[in-house]
């Protein structure tokens, strides 16, 4: 059984289409990422998960529990990092997250001082003065403070500065290893690669793809560059597997997912001035599933 | 309930609280210190032949006031007591009651909230209890202030039954637009444009009250507005609760009530 437990969940918001048929699985002690381009329906799932919003059809489940019926027990043990950080301008940051702990039952006192140490976060401050920076620190902290079992984390290092986004991946490491399952979408596929083993790609609201990131990220795909003598030849290609193809003048840059022996095969057939193979990034990889 | 979400709610409110009590406690005090005023000097007989005139009839009428009544001391309380309770109470406590479960809508820290361990029960009537705590507060302050106000500018008896009936009447006036400014809020979406319309369903039920008070032909239109059914007869011998408009405001703040926590429950959380 995994932690979370997603079950054709479709969401409609009246007529507009947020999410559809999403099945997913994610296993205890995971770091799962969930990316996808603007309007996907990633915030959608996250605040179905949580309840925000009520699904069409469908169910999901988080530690066995229903997230309709049974939200507040699942909550007692989830740690929630919105994208947006809104929270009450006239308190004062330890006021905030004092309030926060409290919902938890849980003295977290040493924690906050800790954590706010380690994020140089001032928590006497009024969340008025605040920056986005900041207020993004807050967002950390009261996700972490009760040490939940699973965090769900949407958009987690923007407005971060990379001093503050290497210490976060480090906190969240030390969760991982401490069994915290974590669940987060993300748009910097920079992250989703260092943190996550696997990873769900959605579009329009449909998951397109549930994929381990090591058989994304350079097993599979060869980016390739053609400079050709004469471009006509680029007929000669006739495999499937070719991905985002861009032509200039004489040159032809490709995306090939298939077996290397085949398209070397059809090269070797090209008269060519140059000829590159190369890793792509997984921005390149990633933007084949978002077009 | 929540005594974590209650406490926050309450504490948050208490500086408008504090503010609207010592306003309607200055504005009570104020009224009342005329009084005495009035009766001492020649003003209330030459102010009798003023008001005997129709027009001024008329305007009596629509505050539930008469020249007899207001120079009796309670009738003089209970005339200022439309501008003062119905008027100013009502519109606190519509303010109140809609903004309280709204505002974390509109302020978008009803992400933040509802991602604590609260089930949609926990957090509503977490915000009626804190919403009612401050209602009940204004009200005693309110009845102390007018008790207080009578007992020092009075210049003869007066019923203390009356006095607090009507202040009983006020306060039930209040809880239940309250709580049709709570559904109302829960109505529209991210709670836009709350305040203007809760004001204006205090101005405009009073309008109508008032002027169905005019004449009785159209006397029975007023009774589309709750505030007909605040008893205002005070000086009548017979004066006293009466159960059908004690039951009018418990049913309507009763349906008010629930319809509005099944709105809340069901609703999209959109930030």
């Amino acid at each position: 059984m995994g932690v979370i437990e997603i079950n054709k969940l479709t969401k409609y918001y009246g007529k507009s289409l947020g999410i559809i048929d999403i099945d997913l699985e994610i296993e205890k002690g995971e770091i799962f990422g969930f990316i996808g381009p603007n309007g996907a329906g990633k915030s959608t799932t996250i605040r179905t998960l949580l309840n925000l919003i009520y699904p069409t059809s469908g169910s999901a489940k988080i530690f066995g529990l229903d997230v309709v019926k049974d939200s507040k027990e699942i909550k007692k043990n989830i740690g929630f990092m919105p994208s947006e950080v809104n929270y009450y301008d006239y308190m004062r940051v330890r006021e905030l997250l004092y309030y926060s702990a409290r919902f938890y039952g849980k003295n977290c006192d040493e924690r906050i001082d800790a954590l706010s140490k380690m994020f140089s976060l001032d928590l006497n401050k009024k969340i008025y003065d605040l920056s986005f920076g900041n207020r993004k620190k807050i967002s950390i902290l009261q996700s972490l403070i009760h040490k939940p079992k699973l965090l769900i984390l949407d958009e987690p290092t923007s407005g971060l500065d990379p001093l503050m986004q290497a210490k976060y991946f480090e906190i969240l490491n030390e969760e991982n290893a401490r069994g915290t399952t974590i669940f987060f979408s993300s748009h910097v596929l920079n992250e989703v690669q260092k943190l996550c083993k696997r990873v769900a790609i959605i579009k329009d609201g449909r998951i397109i793809k549930v994929e381990n990131i090591e058989n994304i990220t350079g097993k599979q795909f060869k980016k390739i560059k053609l400079d050709m003598k004469n471009i006509e030849q680029i007929k000669l290609l006739n495999t499937n597997e070719i991905y985002n193809m861009s032509n200039n003048e004489n040159i032809c840059n490709f995306l090939y997912s298939g077996d290397i022996n085949n398209i070397l095969k059809e090269i070797s057939n090209m008269e060519l001035n140059n000829l590159t193979i190369e890793e792509p990034t997984l921005e390149e990889i990633f933007m084949h599933y978002y077009q | 309930m929540n005594l974590n979400l209650y406490m926050k709610d309450f504490k948050r409110y208490r500086i408008s609280l504090i503010g609207w009590c010592v306003i309607i406690s200055m504005i009570i005090f104020v009224t009342m210190s005329i009084y005495p005023i009035l009766m001492e000097s020649d003003a209330i007989e030459n102010l009798k032949m003023f008001f005997e005139n129709s027009f001024m009839k008329t305007i009596m009428a629509a505050f539930g006031a008469s020249v007899d009544s207001i120079t009796n001391i309670l009738g003089y309380y209970v005339g200022n007591n439309s501008k003062n309770a119905l008027i100013f109470g009502n519109i606190f406590s519509i303010l109140l009651s809609s903004r309280i479960i709204s505002r974390e809508e509109n302020e978008k820290t009803a992400e933040f909230l509802l991602s604590k361990p609260l089930t949609r029960y926990n957090i509503f009537i977490s915000k009626f209890l804190a919403y009612l705590s401050m209602l009940l507060i204004f009200n005693i302050v309110l009845v102390l202030s007018g008790y207080i106000s009578l007992e020092i500018f009075k210049n003869e008896d007066y019923s203390y039954k009356a006095f607090f009936i009507i202040s009983f009447y006020s306060f039930l006036s209040m809880l239940t637009f309250g709580m049709i400014g709570m559904l109302i809020s829960l109505l529209f979406k991210r709670g836009k444009a709350i305040m203007g319309i809760s004001i204006g369903i205090i101005i405009s039920c009073y309008f109508i009250f008032a002027i169905s008070n005019i004449t009785e032909s159209i006397d029975v239109f007023g009774y589309i507005s709750p505030f007909k059914f605040v008893n205002s007869d005070v000086l009548n011998p017979n004066y006293g609760i009466e159960w059908w408009r004690v039951s009018y405001f418990m049913v309507l703040s009763t349906i008010s009530f629930v319809i509005a926590y099944i709105k809340y429950k069901n609703k999209d959380i959109l930030i």
